[in-house]
């Protein structure tokens, strides 16, 4: 593996200016690959919209989704009455009792990878972790985790690339049938007692929430786990300097979030024809605000392709930034720490057997930010 | 050993009489409204922002250059602005009283 695998490929284009004139699905869409500029433009809704249902994932989602995501692709003023009906589950990973299921979940699956000859880090730790990870988010049985794992990396998309959104469509579609006959404390029972400025939510609305709650927290959660993995096996040094310092595994997972910035890009809609930084944008075109790009600004970060445990201040973007910010970075934070904290406790070393690396191809870009599969040998830690 | 004293966004005061660390671990450890503190204190959420009274500014000092960037764009920001995981508590500080920003 190279030195810096998630080396930075908007280098070039970052140092001519803050827009690469790119494109996507056949359209030239202007993406911000500065900092500054990325966070600015998450600020101006009204110029750089998320309301275009579908178009705020770069490419589009058309063929693997039937509802507009919530509250992803809703702007201000409703943006906010919709983001609050979740956002108090959303807050949850942060109490003590949350803290400690995550805790006993990763304590079990990491004493079972390090008691094998060797684990597929993506199938048999990263996938597993992540659905069961999100059986605590959504407040449902940990057996429902069974369902989730046999669907892969991707909810959307098969390894070919071929859409299989219906069947999640239909899958949480049922969830809603049992919460509305049957309700309980799961997140599919609070959406339907849940109001929305005086009304309840449509079905609709319903499936736009479970969508993303799907859909955005699997493969970025994967990618990131496997990310972690593949890093401290190849830098033992790191692992040693949590177990010396824990502090390090707080700033280490905003590093290590950085480093591997999971989502590349997002979209946003500018609604009348806009002047980017220069580059003119016609109305009903897109702008993409890329979070990897802005995390490797050497303007912000000093050495930004060198991973520091302890960097701080540390402004990284790889949950987005302003009123979209990550409803699910609590979470996700939750998950990586857990696993490094658990990493350190439970296993002496992690070997790199082999792996083979994802890779994002893309019209102006090439960027690899994930696996298709990665193996290890994990030893148990000495008593 | 401080005392420090935050006004959240409702105007009430809240005195914490044996603040030391962190201002923004003490703010979660205290159930402040308005202090998250998501990232852990290493500046990459702003779940921490706050406003430092005026006669406080000289001795808390401004937010350094990477700080005053990520504030920038943040909702409520003024000269004072500072995120409270970058203030450490020790006894110099003793009285301090600072704003609790809203959360953007
Ligand atoms: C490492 C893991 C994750 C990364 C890197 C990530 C990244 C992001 C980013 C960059 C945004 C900003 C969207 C924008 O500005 O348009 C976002 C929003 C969002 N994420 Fe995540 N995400 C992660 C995990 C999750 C998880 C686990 C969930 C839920 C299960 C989730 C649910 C959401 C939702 C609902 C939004 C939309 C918030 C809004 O529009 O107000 N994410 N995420
Ligand atoms: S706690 Fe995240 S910026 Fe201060």
């Amino acid at each position: 593996m190279s030195k810096c695998p998630y080396h930075d490929p908007f280098k070039e284009a970052r140092e001519k200016g803050p827009v690469l004139e790119t494109e996507f699905d056949g359209d030239p869409v202007a993406m911000l690959v500065d900092f500054k500029a990325v966070r600015k433009a998450c600020r101006d809704p009204k110029t750089f919209s998320s309301d275009a249902p579908f178009r705020i994932p770069i490419p589009r989602e058309e063929d693997v989704r039937t509802v507009r995501q919530y509250p992803f692709e809703v702007d201000p003023p409703e943006h906010a009455d919709y983001r609050a009906i979740v956002e108090p589950l959303f807050r949850r990973p942060t109490t003590p009792e949350y803290i400690e299921k995550m805790e006993d979940l990763v304590d079990e699956l990491v004493r079972d990878a390090a008691g094998r000859d060797s684990i597929e880090i993506v199938r048999e730790f990263a996938i597993p972790l992540q659905s069961k990870g999100l059986t605590l988010l959504l407040n449902m049985p940990m057996s429902e985790a069974d369902i989730w794992i046999k669907w892969g990396t991707h909810v959307f998309r098969d390894e070919s690339g071929v859409s299989k959104g219906h069947e999640m469509e239909a899958y949480t579609n049922s969830l809603f049938d049992k919460a509305e006959a049957n309700p309980g404390e799961d997140f599919f029972s609070h959406l339907t007692k849940a109001e929305y400025r005086g009304r309840k939510l449509t079905r609709e609305e319903m499936q736009g929430y479970a969508n993303i709650a799907f859909a955005g927290g699997r493969d970025t959660v994967i990618n990131a786990i496997s990310m972690v993995v593949a890093y401290v096996a190849e830098h033992p040094e790191a692992l040693d300097a949590m177990r010396e310092n824990p502090k390090l595994i707080i700033s280490g997972t905003e590093e290590l979030m950085r480093y591997a910035s999971p989502v590349t890009h997002l979209g946003r809609h500018c609604p009348v024809d806009t002047d980017v930084h220069g580059t003119k944008v016609k109305a009903d075109h897109l702008i993409s605000l890329n979070w990897a790009a802005a995390n490797f600004d050497p303007k912000i970060f000093k050495d930004p392709e060198e991973v520091k445990l302890d960097r701080k201040p540390n402004p990284h973007v790889a949950f987005g930034n302003g009123i979209h910010n990550c409803l699910g970075a609590a979470h996700a934070r939750l998950t990586i720490r857990t696993l490094l904290k658990k990493l350190c406790e439970l296993t002496s070393s992690i070997e790199l057997v082999d792996f083979h690396r994802k890779k994002e191809v893309e019209a102006h870009y090439t960027r690899e930010n994930a696996f298709h599969t990665l193996n290890v040998k994990m030893a148990p830690a000495t008593p | 050993m401080a005392k420090v004293t935050f006004i959240t966004e409702d105007g009430n005061s809240h005195l914490i009489e044996d603040a030391e660390g962190s201002l923004m671990d003490i703010a979660v450890d205290n159930g402040i409204e308005g202090i998250e503190g998501d990232c852990g204190g290493v500046g990459s959420c702003a779940t921490c922002h706050v406003r430092v009274k005026q006669e406080w500014m000289e001795k808390v000092g401004k937010a350094e250059e990477l700080e005053q960037d990520i504030l920038e764009f943040e909702d409520g920001t003024c000269s004072r602005s500072r995120l409270c995981c970058q203030i450490d508590v020790d006894e110099d500080l003793d009285g301090l009283v600072v704003e609790v920003a809203k959360l953007g």
